[in-house]
């Protein structure tokens, strides 16, 4: 049975950067570190004047929407499904 | 020369956006939910910060906005509970509905098409008409049109979005050409091929002809477009008046608008929010509550696009079905929420019957005009100031910033579907 939870919990994110864009490469949240193979959307909305940036990214077994709050510069997890 | 309009409608849209998030959806049957009675939220859930199992949320009462592709061949369609779709599929993954992902397509494919095409006209959330009579030329510029519409969706949204894509001399051609072929399809339909093309359709595939008018035109003996094409054009003013009757006539037989309005550019003529409540208001209390709520959110709009209404619209509809409404004019143009509900209210209030229950209430301000000062300028003054204050703590902290006391208790679930995002 596939996990799909919503959650919101902080992670630690390596980014890298290619031109303007921002790519989500590695996700170390609790103790593993997940390597993301495919960045499927990105989306961004407005908090008040603070940008939010959702990522969805996912590798052979796991997909995370990753919440980017460039106000606090703070990563969270929102949502996670795994095979 | 007639128009070349193209007609884009993305195929089970939200389910593909979800699909293009999360890829290991794409090929399974679910679906994605709306608001209901059991909040299926998504941005509630994480906000509480507490892990909750899409599973969980999935036995919660909700309507499905959309299914996906295998679901729908099972048999799970849109607008039916999701505990109808779980009787369907037993454990249907329902998906909360997430706007603001689907935001996102919205706009990257209304940019794509106003890159490229003489103007474009937003529909719905995933629908749009555009004019490509210049850009495309003729038939095999259209078609070639079309494909490279499809490849720069493809680089820009992903591969699990697709879109059928009608083209024809007018927009109601367009819409049904863009019906015919499911998912991904490109249809061109000729202006010498319209009145044929047209006769094969049904008349409930014709944008305009729902099931209330639908029935009325089987209980004339009208089934088909050619029936309806053969009726009389004073038999159908006598049914339905002269406006219906005459857009009766004309769809028929494929004649249609052709004039491609770009709504970006088009000067707001009302501004307005309504809200769908899961269960019916039964007192006045409540609909004061919330009708003032609606009406903040709508002057809120109005002062970002500095609009000041000369007058305010509402509107209930019952459980029952069925529902009233009425208009009234405002002392002074404004864009203040209280002067806009109270007016808005006044007029509500004698004309609903509360024992019905309201399941849905709306207010729009209309007519814009200049603000002209007030006779009584130290209270405006001060009035303005503290909305000015109140906009700046919007800005900054988001719409959900402040709350008048009375509507602390209102709560407005995000929409999934419809004509726009509400958080827009």
């Amino acid at each position: 049975m596939p996990v799909h939870e919503l959650l919101n919990e902080p992670v630690d994110v390596r980014v890298e950067f290619t031109g303007k864009r921002v790519h989500p490469t590695h996700v170390h949240w609790g103790k593993k570190t997940y390597v993301m193979k495919n960045v499927n959307l990105v989306h961004s909305t407005n908090e008040g004047e603070k940008r939010i940036y959702y990522f969805s990214v996912s590798d052979d077994t796991s997909f995370m929407k990753l919440r980017l709050d460039t106000g606090a510069l703070e990563w969270r997890i929102v949502e996670f499904y795994s095979e | 020369m007639p128009r070349l309009i193209l007609h884009i409608d993305f195929n089970s849209f939200f389910a593909s956006v979800e699909a293009q998030a999360n890829p290991f959806l794409r090929g399974k049957a679910f679906a994605v939910a709306g608001k209901g009675k059991g909040r299926i939220d998504r941005e509630a859930g994480a906000i509480q910060g507490k892990r909750t199992s899409i599973s969980e949320l999935s036995h919660s009462r909700s309507v499905v906005t959309t299914a996906s592709r295998e679901a729908k061949k099972l048999g799970v369609k849109t607008a039916i509970t999701t505990h109808e779709a779980q009787r369907i599929i037993p454990n249907l993954p329902i998906i909360p509905g997430d706007p603001r992902k689907y935001a996102e397509v919205t706009h990257r494919f209304l940019k794509i098409l106003r890159e490229h095409c003489d103007a474009v006209e937003q529909f719905s959330v995933d629908e749009a008409f555009a004019d490509i009579t210049t850009v495309a030329g003729d038939k095999f510029g259209a078609i070639m049109f079309a494909q490279i519409l499809r490849s720069k969706i493809l680089d820009t949204i992903g591969e699990a979005c697709t879109a059928s894509i009608g083209i024809g001399p007018n927009k109601v051609v367009a819409k049904l050409a863009s019906e015919l072929v499911k998912p991904n399809g490109i249809t061109f339909v000729d202006p010498s091929e319209v009145e044929s093309f047209v006769a094969a359709r049904s008349l409930r595939d014709i944008c305009g002809i729902g099931p209330r008018l639908g029935k009325r035109l089987t209980s004339l003996g009208v089934t088909t477009i050619l029936h309806l094409r053969q009726t009389p054009m004073d038999r159908l003013i006598a049914e339905f008046g002269p406006h219906t009757a005459e857009f009766l006539w004309n769809v028929s037989r494929g004649i249609g608008d052709d004039a491609v309005i770009d709504s970006a550019t088009d000067d707001p003529k009302s501004v307005g929010h309504s809200y769908t409540f899961p269960h019916g208001l039964e007192t006045d209390q409540e609909v004061h509550d919330n009708l003032l709520a609606l009406a903040d959110m709508v002057t809120q709009r109005l002062r970002n696009q500095n609009l000041f209404a000369t007058h305010v619209n509402v509107f209930a509809r019952y459980e029952d079905g069925g529902g009233s409404g009425t208009n009234a004019q405002l002392p002074e143009a404004t864009n203040d929420g209280l002067t806009l509900f109270e007016h808005g209210f006044r007029s509500l209030l004698p004309i609903i019957d509360i024992d019905r229950g309201i399941r849905r209430l709306g207010i729009n301000a209309t007519q814009f005009a200049n603000k002209i000062p007030s006779l009584i300028p130290e209270h405006n003054e001060r009035h303005d100031r503290c909305l000015t204050a109140l906009d700046l703590i919007a800005k900054r902290f988001g719409t959900g910033a402040w709350h008048r006391a009375s509507t602390l208790n209102t709560v407005f679930l995000e929409r999934v579907s419809g004509w726009h995002y509400d958080h827009e």
